[in-house]
């Protein structure tokens, strides 16, 4: 672990479908998109492993303040050999490029609360 | 008795080159018969111009007479047109003569500013001078009282407005009637008594002061009374003044009337507007809350991860703590060799002792020391999975979400509403309704200040009248040579003010019982409805329609009020000093043929000439024929030759 990584970016193509994600209105910063494109990523079952060519974006103190994250994906991932921020890095871009995907039809609401929970 | 002899026309609206109608001066009705666009409507115009100088449109708008020419003339270049009106009255033949032509060295005029309007009347064959003319015409038929002899079922409709005496309409309309009536004589009348009874006060004043012992007295008494005028005059100029704000408040009332529907889209899209604004402020609070509340939300999806992660771990929290259990029972049992086995409280035998020791030796501190270290990070990974659940706020989130998307569908929904209006609005001047509507309400103002003010000054006046009325006690009192001739002059014309102070009360309820005696008598006959008994007048002369129990009928539909303004302006024809033809455009249409035919019968009892304009349909030539018989003084029909050109001929069928 004394090989992870202390800051966390996105890939150049990746980006404009994080800034895509923003411009919804949904979110108020691109970390809380990016964060919501690895748990995204998580759920659909990416498996652990790592991105080449992200550039720099966040300090990883500014992405997981108290460890929580960290401690979360070690959970999450307790096969991983990867480094958690490293691998927080890789399923934000696989996250954020699954999303891309869908262009104009990601509907973040239908994610969050699927049909077979009935809206109140 | 006005009465009108013949009509002659010369390219007026779809009349092309010159055309007469005449009729007959026998008691009866003459039908002009004529479908729409035929030119029904020309001809009451062609009427009202002639008296008035003015033709109306629809909601009593007064159009462009450069319009009025024939469309077929002046598409060869020949503009203008002429009505002659020969008519009688108290035994006089009057040849009534107006005309609009281009101005002089004006070929192709553009609108009315191009035209120049010109009358003659003649009587008993001399014609008038033009101050002459005014003065005849405007005794003949007043403007004011127009409603009364040219109307259609637009107009009618407008008597509605009597039973609400806050409107400037049915205000307008009750000084009408009682000019028809012949109320403003005595009101008249008596304005000029109060006018010689101040005179007459102010020149006893006058003659108080020569005398020494009533000289200050009647210099006091004439102080007060020019205080007074000063305060009357004061009054008059305000008076003049709501009547001006009146007649503004009516116009802008007429032209809101008009323009209702603009006005309500107008006040409907600023409500939009307003609403829109309130959406998005409430939206942009909302939205930034729930991207405070996004900033964790990614949590909210990994629910299932985190349960089955949870499982796991718990699965291996149960074996990790089993196995230190284990281990730890088999050291106790180790180190105690005849105890017994704390489970199952027996002596442990020689076997199971020799295959603890086995046991026992493969696992040394090191294992026990990693295994104390895997749970714990077991139960640190669980404690973050448990940090992380995300259902707790998953709920809060909702509600925010559906808040935004709330806002943002009624947001959607109200623009597009906003938008479909001010479509509809792009042609319309806004401004110049807004500005229609402001004005109303500073009219509205600007009323509501000037009867405080002239309330005000009335109790002035009163308490001067009052003061001066003591003085003038203690000068009768003390009397004087000149005095008495004074006195006298000034109590006569007091006494008759009074007099005419009564008349003008008495008349006008005389005038109200007898209107409504007669409108009754109109109504029985006119109505279909058995259970209706009579018609009820109001201060205002509106009717209102009473049922054979006593009880008043509240609501009316638009024919009942035809019927009941037909039975009005029957009933004012009974009793107005000035009488004369009463001319109806289109009056059947909302109308059901029992009720036609009942008015058909009645009208020759309301005045002696009757000119009706109708449709076939509004009122079969068959009905007339058999309801009014020999009534039935006259029957034309609009022939239509083109579309702009019409036809009157005398209807043979």
């Amino acid at each position: 672990m004394a090989n992870d990584k202390k800051t966390v970016g996105i890939t150049a193509t990746n980006a404009a479908a994080l800034a895509h994600l923003v411009s919804a209105g949904h979110f108020s910063s691109e970390l809380d998109a990016a964060k919501f494109a690895m748990a995204y990523a998580i759920k659909a079952g990416v498996r652990s492993g790592a991105t080449d060519g992200a550039e720099t974006k966040w300090n990883v103190g500014s992405i997981d303040p108290d460890g929580s994250m960290r401690s979360l994906l070690e959970a999450l991932f307790p096969e991983s050999t990867v480094e958690p921020y490293r691998l927080a890095e890789y399923l934000m871009n696989e996250g954020i490029k699954a999303l891309g995907e869908q262009g104009g039809r990601t509907n973040v609401y239908d994610m969050l609360f699927p049909a077979s929970e009935a809206r109140g | 008795m006005l009465q009108i002899e013949a009509l002659h026309l010369e390219d007026f609206g779809p009349f092309k080159g010159k055309q007469s109608l005449r009729f007959s001066l026998e008691d009866g009705v003459t039908i002009i018969y004529g479908e729409n666009m035929r030119g029904k409507t020309s001809l009451l115009n062609a009427i009202r111009f002639a008296f008035f100088g003015k033709v109306l449109g629809r909601g009593r708008k007064t159009l462009a007479l450069h319009k009025i020419g024939n469309w077929e003339q002046t598409s060869l270049g020949k503009f203008g047109f002429q009505v002659q009106l020969e008519f009688r009255e108290d035994n006089h033949k009057y040849r009534l003569t107006r005309s609009c032509h281009p101005r002089s060295g004006i070929v192709a005029p553009s609108d009315d500013s191009d035209y120049t309007i010109e009358y003659f009347l003649s009587c008993d064959g001399n014609v008038m001078g033009p101050q002459q003319a005014e003065t005849e015409l405007k005794r003949i038929l007043p403007e004011q009282i127009s409603r009364f002899f040219l109307f259609d079922g637009e107009l009618l409709q407008e008597y509605e407005d009597l039973l609400n005496s806050e409107t400037d309409m049915g205000r307008r309309i009750s000084e009408a009637i009682e000019r028809i009536l012949g109320v403003p004589v005595l009101t008249t009348a008596r304005a000029t008594l109060s006018a010689l009874k101040d005179k007459s006060e102010h020149r006893e004043a006058l003659a108080a002061q020569g005398d020494q012992k009533t000289r200050e007295l009647g210099k006091h008494l004439a102080e007060l009374h020019a205080q007074r005028q000063t305060l009357r005059e004061d009054t008059q100029r305000l008076e003049r003044d709501l009547e001006q704000a009146r007649s503004q408040k009516a116009a802008l009332e007429e032209a809101m009337k008009k323009k209702e529907r603009l006005a309500a889209w107008l006040d409907k899209r600023d409500i939009l507007e307003r609403m829109l604004r309130e959406i998005t402020s409430r939206r942009e609070v909302k939205q930034v809350e729930l991207q405070q509340a996004m900033a964790t939300a990614w949590t909210a999806l990994l629910d299932e991860p985190i349960r089955q992660a949870a499982k796991a771990l718990r699965t291996q929290e149960d074996a990790l703590q089993t196995e230190i259990m284990r281990h730890e029972v088999l050291r106790e049992l180790q180190a105690n060799a005849n105890s017994e086995c704390p489970a199952c409280l027996q002596v442990v035998s020689p076997e199971a002792r020799k295959r603890i020791e086995i046991s026992l030796a493969h696992s040394t501190g090191q294992d026990r020391g990693q295994r104390q270290r895997a749970l714990a990070a077991v139960r640190r990974k669980l404690a973050a999975l448990e940090d992380h659940g995300g259902l707790s706020q998953k709920s809060a989130l909702r509600l925010l979400w559906d808040a935004v998307d709330d806002a943002e569908m009624d947001f959607a929904n109200k623009k597009s509403e906003r938008d479909e209006i001010t479509k509809q609005l792009e042609s319309v001047d806004e401004e110049a309704l807004r500005k229609t509507k402001t004005d109303f309400e500073a009219a509205i103002k600007s009323i509501d200040a000037l009867e405080k003010g002239i309330v005000k000054s009335r109790e002035a006046i009163e308490q001067y009248n009052a003061d001066a009325e003591n003085i003038q006690r203690r000068l009768d009192k003390l009397g004087g040579g000149s005095l008495a001739k004074e006195r006298r002059r000034r109590e006569i014309y007091s006494n008759l003010h009074r007099l005419f102070d009564a008349a003008v009360g008495n008349y006008r309820e005389q005038l109200r019982k007898r209107v409504e005696a007669d409108a009754t008598r109109h109504f029985r006959a006119l109505t279909t409805e058995p259970d209706y008994a009579a018609l009820k007048i109001n201060d205002s002369y509106g009717l209102t329609i009473i049922h054979k129990d006593g009880s008043d009928i509240p609501v009316r539909s638009a024919g009942a009020e035809h019927v009941v303004a037909l039975c009005l302006i029957g009933a004012l024809q009974n009793n107005a000093p000035l009488r004369g033809p009463i001319i109806i455009d289109s009056p059947f249409g909302r109308l059901d043929r029992s009720h036609t035919r009942n008015i058909v019968k009645a009208l020759p009892t309301m005045t002696k000439q009757i000119i009706l304009l109708v449709y076939d349909d509004e009122l079969p030539a068959d009905i007339a024929r058999n309801e009014l018989k020999a009534k039935l003084r006259g029957e034309w029909r609009l022939e239509r030759r083109s579309a702009k050109h019409t036809d009157l001929v005398p209807r043979k069928d």
